[in-house]
């Protein structure tokens, strides 16, 4: 099925393809062919937005190791400080979170503690449904926060949808758009064009009469016309014909080195995608689910919960290394966010329940590295979890706007304040 | 430049079309009609097509001989049969798809899908999915018949109730997101009603609940007290505010402009002057297979304002390859296809239905279709060998492979190619009869071609 390499051997592959093919098409083809690729930006800011579906533990995440609330109400699951990552003297990462220790010291890792919302729900789907359509009312949302945002950018004539969700997972409701079709990539196979006719190059789409040609000069976008929704077509063949070459190069060229992890490997193809340069800003993927081997732990939490760390942790510096070899990390952010955090007690049975507010991580290198506010008291408790006092559509804000610079406002229907994670 | 100019006269552009020499009934025409009114044709039946005239063959697909009653009996039968647990719309989707590919009524499927997207029932709040398939049979039970009638039956069925948040709407709390959307997006539009209209749409259809995924009215939860809408004082229901909004004249004229794009043209959006003739017969009667049959007999339909100026959505692009090769297709793995196309049939994205037009073609889902087509037509599975383009041409009397190839490009596009197209077929055609071997097998290549072509996007 595959396209095989020796196909692809044939064909002389890489962005240089699109231009050299324009030279036998109507020049307002071959002008926009040529805008479409310098319209991708490399300097275009990027946003990895990673779901920790289950509920996190954050307080065995950051753990407060001197609380002696802490150690009251963790009689089992509770983490010494010795063992810990030391961020200060107040502060450690998990045990299993060696690599988050090592970005945090670089300056690259954000914890954005205290993260929530008023009243928050606590049932699975409810909950993800608020964090997902950026929404506390999400009963009411039609679409999600970040099906949202890409709209606000997408262009419906043009070839190339700035988004996608990667892995093997549900259709997330956050990319939920009205006008865009965001794309599902399991694997960058999928972008390979299958049949014997892929190997020629696209048709030259005929060159414009003269009295055509007048009109075609005053609108490359889409010149009006009986024909301009051929030639919307042509294009369109052409830039999936020089997208797919783009992913194979990129596919093929040397990366960084990943765990074993299947969601390291999902990071991986991000940043394949990412060095394909498609002009995807939004990518969305998930670690965990509320199935055994989760986020969800109601029991048995410690050898979990240390696992999906450790997987989070080494999965994402090994991302952030390979970004680093070409200066792409000042490009990217990536930011993980979590149902709901757990309740401060244990159960009993050595697990936790759900609770409320979370710390966040936002990663990357324009990122502000430290904490971000304070960790919410653990005498203070709503819905027996920590309480919230950061909305956590300030977070989503302040990426919209000073990150994505995509305007906030229509994405989540009111202004928030933003939070101070992100260097000048 | 426009392709409805200025000058047009309404009268001509909705008169019948007559055949003359300058606008001859030809293949592209035929074509042109089979991919409006349903998905594509078979050779014989643009054969007959040809034979027979556009008057007549606008009148066999609206009203066609075989039992189309009998037919769609049986697909709801099977429909009925689904697991009555399950939350999932997937077998549904399989058994849309089958009977898209099999009916003998496309232009009524066609509508269905019209009208699926106008009273959408996007999967944000996902209902059940009997439901679903109950709201899909009501759509189509109405599909070419009253729209007065199937809006009101449809704002009174659980499916769309649970879609538009008016699922559990009481006295005390009349739902407003429901009645937001009810003049929003199903009648009036924007601009023509106000916040009072709301809250008075919102009581009206207090009362209204959906109870074990049935739909069921409580008289206690009614509010029978007087309220305004849309300017008419009383102590309406329900019913009474679906007769209110449809006496106005934005009603009509939104879903007629809707079918415009839908059946003409969607690259240019028609002027109020244009739309007006049909806009005030439909509100005469609400009667949509009057509307559907005055617009595909049309002068205007059958004019370059029309040719070719829409895209085909993934489900047409799919259901015409595999209709043209005169055979089914196993609807499951389509179905999923057509997802990651962006076409989710049971769900669209939104209330507002499907964006549709260039949004349908990106690199992704170009890659996408062109991938799906060469599944379909390369013999392997997961749909087999179930699409024989070499049988079907020898069967039509094309028995080389460059006549073959010929033939899979009139029956696909009418052989109405751009210079660089027909060069692109030129090549395929060479390179199969270059390969050597069996042309049952060579031939698939070239049938994919021409599924490839730009051209064959356009619907």
């Amino acid at each position: 099925m595959a396209l095989s390499r020796r196909d692809f051997l044939k064909q002389s592959i890489g962005a240089s393809t699109l231009v050299s093919a324009s030279a036998s098409l109507p020049c307002f083809l071959a002008r926009t062919a040529a805008a479409a690729q310098s319209q991708s930006p490399r300097d275009d800011t990027i946003l990895v937005v990673v779901q920790l579906a289950g509920g996190n533990d954050g307080l065995n995440t950051v753990v407060p190791f001197r609380d002696a609330l802490y150690a009251r109400n963790r009689p089992t699951l509770r983490l010494s400080g010795e063992k810990l990552h030391k961020i200060d003297g107040d502060f450690g990462f998990h045990p299993r979170m060696t690599a988050f220790h090592k970005l945090y010291h670089e300056g690259l890792l954000a914890v954005v503690q205290g993260v929530g919302y008023p009243n928050p729900n606590q049932d699975h789907p409810h909950a993800m449904r608020v964090w997902q359509s950026g929404n506390t009312r999400p009963d009411a949302a039609r679409t999600g926060w970040l099906g949202r945002a890409v709209d606000q950018i997408y262009k419906v004539d043009s070839a190339r949808v700035p988004a996608v969700y990667v892995g093997q997972i549900p259709r997330p409701f956050t990319m939920s758009a009205e006008r865009a079709i965001v794309p599902w990539v399991r694997s960058l196979d999928q972008y390979g064009l299958r049949g014997d006719d892929a190997e020629t190059p696209p048709a030259a789409p005929p060159v414009p009469s003269a009295d055509r040609r007048s009109s075609s000069q005053e609108a490359v976008g889409s010149p009006p016309g009986p024909d301009a929704l051929l030639q919307f077509v042509q294009r369109t063949a052409l830039a999936a014909r020089a997208t797919s070459q783009q992913v194979e190069a990129a596919a093929k060229a040397s990366g960084g080195d990943y765990p074993g992890f299947q969601f390291a490997a999902t990071l991986r193809t991000i940043v394949q995608l990412i060095r394909a340069n498609l002009g995807i800003r939004i990518f969305y993927a998930e670690l965990g689910g509320n199935e055994p081997g989760g986020f969800d732990t109601h029991a048995g939490q410690a050898l979990n919960h240390g696992a999906l760390l450790e997987q989070l942790s080494e999965s994402i510096a090994a991302m952030v290394n390979d970004l680093k070899r070409d200066k792409l990390v000042d490009r990217v952010i990536l930011m993980t966010f979590s149902e709901f955090g757990r309740t401060v007690a244990e159960n009993g049975r050595r697990g936790t329940d759900h609770g409320s507010a979370q710390p966040l991580f936002v990663v990357g290198g324009k990122v502000r590295g430290g904490l971000i506010g304070k960790h919410p008291p653990l005498d203070d408790l709503e819905g027996n979890g920590q309480r919230a006092h950061t909305d956590f559509r300030r977070v989503y804000a302040t990426l919209l706007d000073d990150w994505l610079k995509i305007d906030s406002r229509p994405v989540l229907g009111e202004k928030f304040r933003r939070v101070d994670f992100l260097r000048a | 430049m426009s392709l409805v100019p200025e000058k047009t006269d309404p009268a001509w552009a909705w008169a019948a079309y007559k055949p003359d020499p300058q606008r001859p009934w030809d293949l592209r025409l035929a074509g042109h009609l089979f991919r409006r009114a349903g998905f594509g044709a078979t050779w014989p039946q643009l054969q007959q097509a040809l034979r027979e005239g556009p008057e007549k063959t606008v009148e066999r697909l609206l009203r066609p001989a075989d039992d189309v009653a009998a037919f769609n009996r049986v697909f709801d039968e099977f429909e009925g049969a689904m697991d009555p647990e399950s939350e999932s719309t997937e077998p549904l989707r399989a058994w849309w798809l089958r009977r898209i590919m099999e009916t003998p009524h496309p232009v009524l499927e066609k509508m269905t899908l019209f009208w699926h997207n106008h009273l959408a029932i996007p999967r944000n709040r996902p209902a059940h999915a009997l439901s679903v398939a109950k709201h899909l049979q009501l759509v189509r039970s109405h599909a070419l018949g009253q729209y007065d009638q199937m809006l009101d039956a449809a704002v009174h069925d659980s499916a769309m109730l649970v879609a538009l948040g008016g699922a559990n709407n009481r006295k005390s709390q009349p739902s407003l997101d429901f009645a937001r959307a009810f003049l929003e997006e199903l009648t009036v539009g924007p601009g023509h009603y106000s916040e009072s209209d709301v809250h008075g749409v919102a009581r009206a259809f207090t009362g209204l609940m959906v109870v074990r995924n049935r739909f069921r009215f409580v008289e206690r939860e009614h509010d029978d007290a007087p309220k305004k809408i849309l300017g008419r004082q009383g102590p309406w229901n329900g019913h009474d505010a679906v007769k209110i909004a449809l006496a106005q004249p934005s009603t009509a004229r939104r879903v007629v402009a809707k079918l415009y794009r839908w059946l003409i043209s969607e690259t240019e959006p028609p002027s109020d002057k244009l739309l007006e003739p049909l806009a005030d017969a439909f509100a005469s009667d609400y009667n949509i297979a009057r509307l559907v049959g005055a617009v595909l007999r049309s002068n205007l339909f059958f004019s370059q304002a029309a040719y070719r100026q829409r895209i085909k959505s993934p489900v047409e692009f799919a259901v015409e390859i595999v209709r043209g090769m005169e055979t089914l297709v196993n609807p499951e793995p389509l179905g999923h296809e057509l997802v990651e196309m962006g076409q989710d049939l049971c769900h669209p994205p939104t209330l507002k239905g499907w964006t549709g037009g260039t949004s349908w073609l990106t690199d992704a889902t170009w890659i996408r279709r062109h991938n799906l087509a060469w599944a379909m037509l390369s013999g392997a599975e997961p749909y087999g060998g179930k699409l024989d383009p070499w049988a079907v041409a020898r069967r039509r009397g094309f028995s080389t492979l460059e006549s073959a190839g010929r033939f899979l490009a009139d029956l696909y596009v009418q052989g109405d190619l751009s210079s660089a197209s027909r060069e692109q077929l030129k090549r395929a055609i060479a390179r199969a009869e270059a390969a050597q071997g069996n042309p049952s097998k060579t031939v698939r290549p070239l049938a994919h071609a021409v599924a490839t072509l730009p051209e064959f996007q356009l619907a």
